[in-house]
């Protein structure tokens, strides 16, 4: 798997240039012009990050963290989501850059290469930040009707929560 | 509007001003904040500072390792753009597109397959104006209730290819195999879209059809749906 991963890479790289030459784009001018998008992106997403890991910080020293998760942790252990998770899987549906500070504690705490670890990156990976989806993209509509939508996300969501714990058993 | 196209990444930095959009997150922050400083007043006062400076050094790791990996998937992106590839892929993204919304407007699909091309590379920023412009055109379409639905949930679950955030994130944790995530992250968006997609479609396909027969039935969801 991961040798096929090590090929994949390069390949799209060579692939895209190749590509590019053929249509006579300037690709050293377009690809810096695409890392410059990167620095934007960044400064707008530092604060949040920031707020959530300091916020974090402070859950993992006063003790309440624990206490959290030691309630939480009946219903997790019953659908088979390791309760090292709990946090991430409640905040990802809030904040985008919020469970990345999560995650990251996560991985730290726990070790990159662990079994919680290893859930709570597919858990992140697993769905998107689904109310500023329905914030953002749906602001400004006057039709609102997206609350089954929003049901059904949560659902799917969940539900691929607890899938990705169990193939992370598996694989 | 065109400000926060551009430098919105991870869900976040919706204007705090804006009123159409409360954040549950300032509850949030703001009840944790309290509870967890109160505790530490009767605890330990003295490791208060340390955490929250620790806390934001975490942060600045995290967004320098981040800002490599954007700096690396966003030139990618833009050599996609300009050689006309995300059009390509969202061109052959556009019969399935078709056939979930159920709708043939061309503009609205082709901005659903732009926007759910580059969310297939996890870099659900860039991928929100497409979705913003794809969701006002979606609304204007016959089908709109139906459709709308399912391009919500298409992007809440959101299918990814590549988890960029993610490989970022164990890169900076030192990671012994970064990419190790890739295939089971794979599987879990595919199982979380096809649950999304099959749910709306039993749910909400149905709705639709009897929606025609009983119109006041789309008034009274959207009563419940303000609540």
């Amino acid at each position: 798997m991961t040798t096929v991963l090590a090929f994949f890479f390069p390949a799209i790289f060579l692939l895209t240039f190749l590509a590019a030459f053929f249509k006579k784009v300037k690709v050293y001018d377009s690809f810096t012009e695409g890392v410059k998008g990167a620095i934007p992106l960044i400064l707008s997403v530092f604060p949040y990050i920031a707020a959530v890991t300091m916020l974090s910080k402070l859950l993992e020293i006063s003790g309440l963290g624990e206490k959290i998760t030691h309630f939480l942790s009946p219903v997790f252990s019953f659908t088979g989501i390791p309760q090292e998770i709990a946090p991430l899987v409640l905040i990802k549906p809030l904040s985008g850059s919020g469970s990345i500070a999560v995650l990251s504690d996560i991985l730290e705490r726990y070790g990159v290469d662990s079994y919680p670890a290893r859930c709570a990156c597919v858990a992140y990976g697993s769905s998107e930040t689904i109310f500023y989806i329905g914030a953002v993209y749906f602001a400004g509509l006057k039709r609102k009707r997206l609350t089954s939508a929003l049901l059904i996300s949560i659902i799917s969501y969940l539900a691929s929560v607890v899938f990705c714990c169990f193939l992370c058993r598996i694989l | 509007m065109r400000s926060f196209y551009v430098i919105n990444l991870l869900g976040e930095g919706v204007n705090a001003r804006n009123p159409a959009y409360s954040n549950p997150m300032n509850t949030l922050f703001s009840a944790i904040f309290a509870v967890c400083t109160f505790l530490l007043l009767c605890t330990s006062p003295e490791n208060f500072l340390p955490a929250m400076l620790e806390g934001a050094s975490r942060a600045a790791t995290l967004c320098v390792s981040l800002l490599a990996t954007y700096a690396v998937w966003m030139g990618l992106i833009k050599v996609w753009e300009d050689c006309g590839v995300a059009r390509g892929a969202s061109k052959l993204l556009k019969p399935a597109a078709k056939k979930l919304l159920k709708t043939n407007d061309e503009e609205a699909l082709s901005a659903v397959c732009m926007n759910m091309s580059v969310n297939m590379l996890g870099i659900s920023g860039a991928a929100t104006p497409y979705g913003i412009q794809a969701a006002k055109l979606l609304d204007k379409t016959e089908n709109a209730e139906y459709s709308s639905a399912m391009f919500f949930v298409l992007n809440a679950t959101s299918l990814q290819l590549i988890p960029t955030s993610l490989i970022a994130v164990r890169v900076a944790m030192h990671s012994s195999n970064p990419t190790d995530i890739v295939l089971p992250s794979f599987l879990a968006t595919l199982f979380s879209t096809a649950v999304g997609v099959i749910l709306t479609r039993i749910f909400l396909f149905k709705k639709k059809e009897s929606a025609g027969a009983v119109p006041d039935f789309i008034p009274k969801t959207t009563r419940a749906g303000t609540r």
